[in-house]
């Protein structure tokens, strides 16, 4: 149950608002975060690479910030029921936009030795497809957390699998590419390290939008979270 | 040790201890309790919470019979403790207190020395044979109101003259020092300051591992510190029962949801 009649205190509403903007604010750094590295990537903008590598610390400001706030309202209010559930999924929930600030910042460091190396067909617009789907998840797994809408959260978590299917068949070509020529290997491997990252952050918006439906239910999604085949007969065998 | 501190324990294998079934009670023409079906736990304490007038106390007063003082107030459906209809018209209302203690929201000492305020009970229910038996029943009961170190030197000094906090473990000494099985507490903490109301929580902590308890009360992280299992009332219903946790992290009916987060609803 989700209530969304006001507190009889104001001032809590108002404190909840103020942490769930900051939230949003966070998010939207880190969604334009992992969609510019991509974009940095493919158009070999190191400049802009360097600059994303900087913001990061606004996001880790914003991280910080968020849970300094949210452990004054667990202080001073004692939060229960979906009170305390909005708190928690809000903690959570900044711990995993802060990690995906840096699976991008990492995409935008390795765009530097990249862009003085060989060029890996196709690879590098496909990682730019990924990161601005994993972003859209994003964007649409916060809108599930703040309007408490299961629905679309259970929608976000199922498109995890296109993020995974599409990071196993780059991982496939690029394995292609090193075994027909070992000059690309090096290349290759910084753009796997990238495409791991995007399906890294695909994981965690997946996470978000767990905990979105842990607030509207109360309840984690109990069911396996959905899965792409393993990577195939071409992977190593861990 | 953290004394606000409860753990989290399973219920799932007590035993009700007291069962009350279709309980409706009237004063006069008011019909303040409606239909409230509940099982005690033994061992367990459980919290009645609700907004004032939600017939929490009036349901807690049922328990021990408190409500026959009341004269417009008429009490219909069962309750049974250890199987044994409390309402049935050979039970001695005064000898089913005695098994069912209760400790009131103001600290209520006689105007009795210590001793006497603790031996009071014992004394008419005739508990001990010798000044040496209830030399005892005072000092255990003491004891486990975590009071008698406090006291100790002074049994003979007046009960009134003690501080707020010491006064309400003197009124659970005197209501432990029967025997009862059941504690009713009516917002026990509610005229104690923070140091006080936790001693008195973690002395509700150890009584329920003999007896079980009942506490009334109108501060939510109370309820959620010291119980383990949470009745949330509402306009004379019985509106939730469940484990305490579960009312506290996702509470199934959304007129519990409003009112433990303070919503308007």
């Amino acid at each position: 149950m989700t209530p969304d009649t006001p507190h009889i205190s104001s001032a809590f509403d108002r404190e909840i608002d103020a942490l769930l903007a900051k939230l949003t604010l966070m998010s939207g750094l880190v969604e334009r975060a992992l969609v510019d590295s991509a974009v940095a990537l493919e158009a070999q903008d190191t400049d802009a690479a360097e600059r994303m590598i900087r913001a990061d610390k606004d996001i880790d400001a914003l991280d910080e910030q968020i849970n300094l706030d949210a452990a004054g309202l667990i202080a001073r209010r004692s939060p229960t029921a979906s009170d305390l559930r909005l708190i928690l999924a809000v903690m959570r929930t900044s711990s995993s936009l802060e990690r995906v600030g840096d699976l991008a910042k990492n995409v935008a460091k390795r765009t530097l030795p990249l862009a003085q190396s060989r060029q890996v067909e196709g690879a590098t617009s496909t990682i730019r497809r990924m990161a601005k789907m994993v972003a859209v998840m994003l964007e649409e797994a916060m809108r599930a957390l703040t309007r408490k809408d299961a629905v679309l959260a259970a929608d976000v978590r199922a498109r995890d699998l296109d993020i995974d299917t599409m990071y196993n068949t780059l991982f496939r070509s690029l394995l292609t590419h090193m075994l027909e020529n070992q000059s690309n290997i090096t290349p290759a491997m910084h753009l796997h390290f990238i495409a791991k990252n995007i399906e890294r952050a695909g994981d965690h918006a997946t996470g978000i939008a767990e905990q979105a439906i842990y607030l509207a239910t109360g309840e984690l999604p109990s069911d396996a979270r959905p899965k792409a085949e393993a990577l195939g007969s071409t992977a190593p065998k861990a | 040790m953290n004394l606000m501190q409860t753990p989290v324990s399973d219920t799932t294998a007590l035993k009700p201890r007291i069962t009350a079934s279709g309980v409706q009670v009237y004063y006069d023409t008011n019909h303040a309790l409606k239909d409230v079906s509940v099982n005690i736990l033994d061992r367990t304490t459980t919290a009645f919470i609700g907004p004032s007038g939600c017939g929490k106390s009036t349901f807690l007063r049922c328990l021990n019979r408190m409500n026959d003082t009341v004269a417009s107030a008429r009490v219909e459906g069962k309750i049974l403790l250890d199987g044994q209809d409390i309402y049935d018209k050979r039970v001695d209302p005064v000898q089913l207190r005695a098994r069912i203690g209760m400790v009131f929201q103001k600290p209520n000492p006689f105007p009795k020395s210590i001793y006497d305020n603790v031996a009071y009970g014992p004394r008419i229910h005739g508990l001990a044979r010798n000044k040496a038996e209830l030399d005892e029943i005072v000092e255990t009961s003491l004891r486990r109101a975590a009071l008698w170190n406090e006291v100790k030197d002074r049994l003979s000094a007046p009960g009134t003259g003690l501080s707020g906090g010491q006064q309400q473990r003197l009124c659970i000494a005197r209501a432990v020092a029967t025997g009862p099985e059941v504690l009713l507490m009516d917002e026990p903490c509610s005229a104690l300051d923070p140091i006080a109301t936790a001693q008195v929580e973690a002395l509700i902590d150890e009584l329920r591992e003999q007896y079980s308890v009942v506490i009334v009360t109108h501060s939510m992280q109370q309820a959620a510190r010291v119980s383990q299992k949470t009745a949330f009332f509402h306009l004379g219903n019985l509106v939730e029962y469940g484990d305490t946790q579960q009312i506290f992290t996702n509470p199934q009916d959304p007129r519990t949801e409003s009112y433990i987060t303070g919503r308007i609803g």
